[in-house]
């Protein structure tokens, strides 16, 4: 409990699952503001969806329920921001 | 429906026995089930062509297929994300105990089966849709042309946009017709990723609707080169108040500027009349956020939960009957995107 989680950390998970989900590798030196959707990353909006449910199963932060506008998707950084304050500050699991 | 092949469709094991026949009660299943609108696909431990034998041995043509050495949940949802599917949406069938573990643990949300439950399974309801229309008949090959699609985009070199307008893309908006209904029935049950109310309406709600003063039922419908998908979607206005209690879109449409195009003639209905902003109430899930991305990224703000129909009470978001909803909106006094010109009203 209270344990710190940061935001690099969370980014490393979130490149796993991206990696999974995309069947590319998702390198460590990508830049933290890259696009996940479109041009960036390439995910459409149902691999958005994937990349939710599993942050959600693994990481246990339901995004899609706490950021109505979803705008923790604008990166990958900006989404592991959101999760590593939501481990960070809310640890009620 | 996924199938597994070895021990499962094909009564053997195709790498050890030399041309194993297909195993007939699953064989009668997958028909069956195919003759209700469900797509099925393959996902196997084995070479490539292990499909095509498949195919020509079952007289089927499958969705997606996978037919490699990856996990089967990988497989899975790559197949997924293929057809634009949730994993609430599938169902996977295997013999080995130990592949079903692998997915029922990865992908919790999957329906997993042995392939002893299937003649079962066929009375179940959730392989029973109540409702049956030309469209959704037509979902395999509608997912084979998409097939097609996929595959010159990714060739395309250009834009999006230019690409929607090489494929000769045509998007019709129109008002419901009493022969709309059924489709538009369908469409409420069967949509989940882009649906804003998550709730089933009946042929004689949509009906009543039409009949309304203050309600437009619209639907939409879209065709391109490779082939006509019929109507892929529709939403009800509230001309009243300028709100949108429903928005739904068949998940064939995705990626290609239709639900983007009825919000801009939404918005730019609602302006003309004088609107000062466009609602559109939306139940807050997991299964939605492709329909959440698409409405933010048409300048719709959500501004805060309105909560369930009664109280705004802080309690946690306990489960309860009502779903929460939020209000997304978008202001009307700055000028609006054009239609492209391929959508005609």
């Amino acid at each position: 409990m209270g344990d710190v989680v940061t935001t690099a950390q969370v980014a490393g998970q979130i490149r796993e699952i991206l990696t999974e989900l995309t069947g590319r590798l998702i390198p460590p030196d990508l830049p933290p503001d890259t696009p996940l959707l479109r041009d960036g990353v390439g995910l459409d909006s149902l691999g958005a969806t994937l990349l939710l449910t599993a942050v959600r199963d693994r990481l246990g932060v339901d995004v899609a329920d706490e950021d109505l506008n979803l705008d923790s998707l604008a990166s990958i950084g900006t989404l592991a921001a959101f999760v590593a304050d939501r481990l960070t500050n809310h640890q009620s699991r | 429906m996924i199938w597994d092949l070895d021990n499962t469709l094909l009564a053997g094991v195709y790498l050890e026995d030399s041309r194993p026949p297909a195993e007939q009660q699953l064989t009668g299943v997958l028909d069956e089930l195919s003759r209700r609108g469900i797509l099925q696909a393959i996902a196997s431990k084995n070479p490539p062509d292990a499909a095509d034998y498949a195919t020509d041995l079952l007289r089927h043509e499958f969705a997606a297929v996978r037919c490699d050495w990856s996990a089967k949940s990988a497989a899975i949802s790559s197949i997924l994300a293929e057809l634009g599917l949730g994993p609430q949406e599938a169902a996977f069938v295997d013999d080995d105990a130990l592949e079903r573990a692998e997915v029922s643990f990865t992908l919790p949300d999957v329906l997993v089966l042995e392939p002893r439950d299937m003649p079962d399974a066929v009375g179940w309801p959730q392989f029973s849709p109540p409702v049956i229309t030309a469209e959704g008949r037509r979902r395999g090959e509608l997912y084979r042309q998409r097939r097609a699609r996929h595959e010159q985009a990714k060739a395309f070199g250009g834009s999006t946009a230019e690409f929607l307008r090489y494929s000769r893309t045509a998007v019709r908006i129109a008002s419901a017709q009493a022969g709309d209904l059924a489709r538009l029935h369908e469409l409420s049950l069967r949509t989940h990723q882009f649906n804003s109310s998550g709730v089933e309406v009946t042929t004689e709600g949509f009906a009543a609707l039409l009949r309304a003063p203050d309600q437009q039922v619209i639907t939409v419908r879209l065709s391109d080169k490779f082939g006509d998908d019929g109507m892929v979607g529709g939403c009800v206005l509230a001309t009243a108040r300028w709100r949108m209690p429903l928005l739904m879109m068949s998940c064939r449409a995705l990626g290609r500027g239709v639900i983007d195009a009825l919000l801009i003639w939404a918005c730019r209905k609602a302006a003309d009349a004088g609107a000062t902003q466009l609602v559109v109430p939306c139940v807050i899930n997991s299964r939605n956020v492709p329909l959440r991305i698409a409405l933010t990224s048409a300048g719709f703000r959500a501004n805060g939960d309105s909560g369930g129909p009664a109280d705004g009470d802080s309690g946690d978001s306990a489960d309860t009957a009502t779903p929460r909803t939020a209000d997304y909106a978008r202001p009307l006094d700055k000028p609006l995107p054009e239609l492209p010109e391929w959508v005609t009203w």
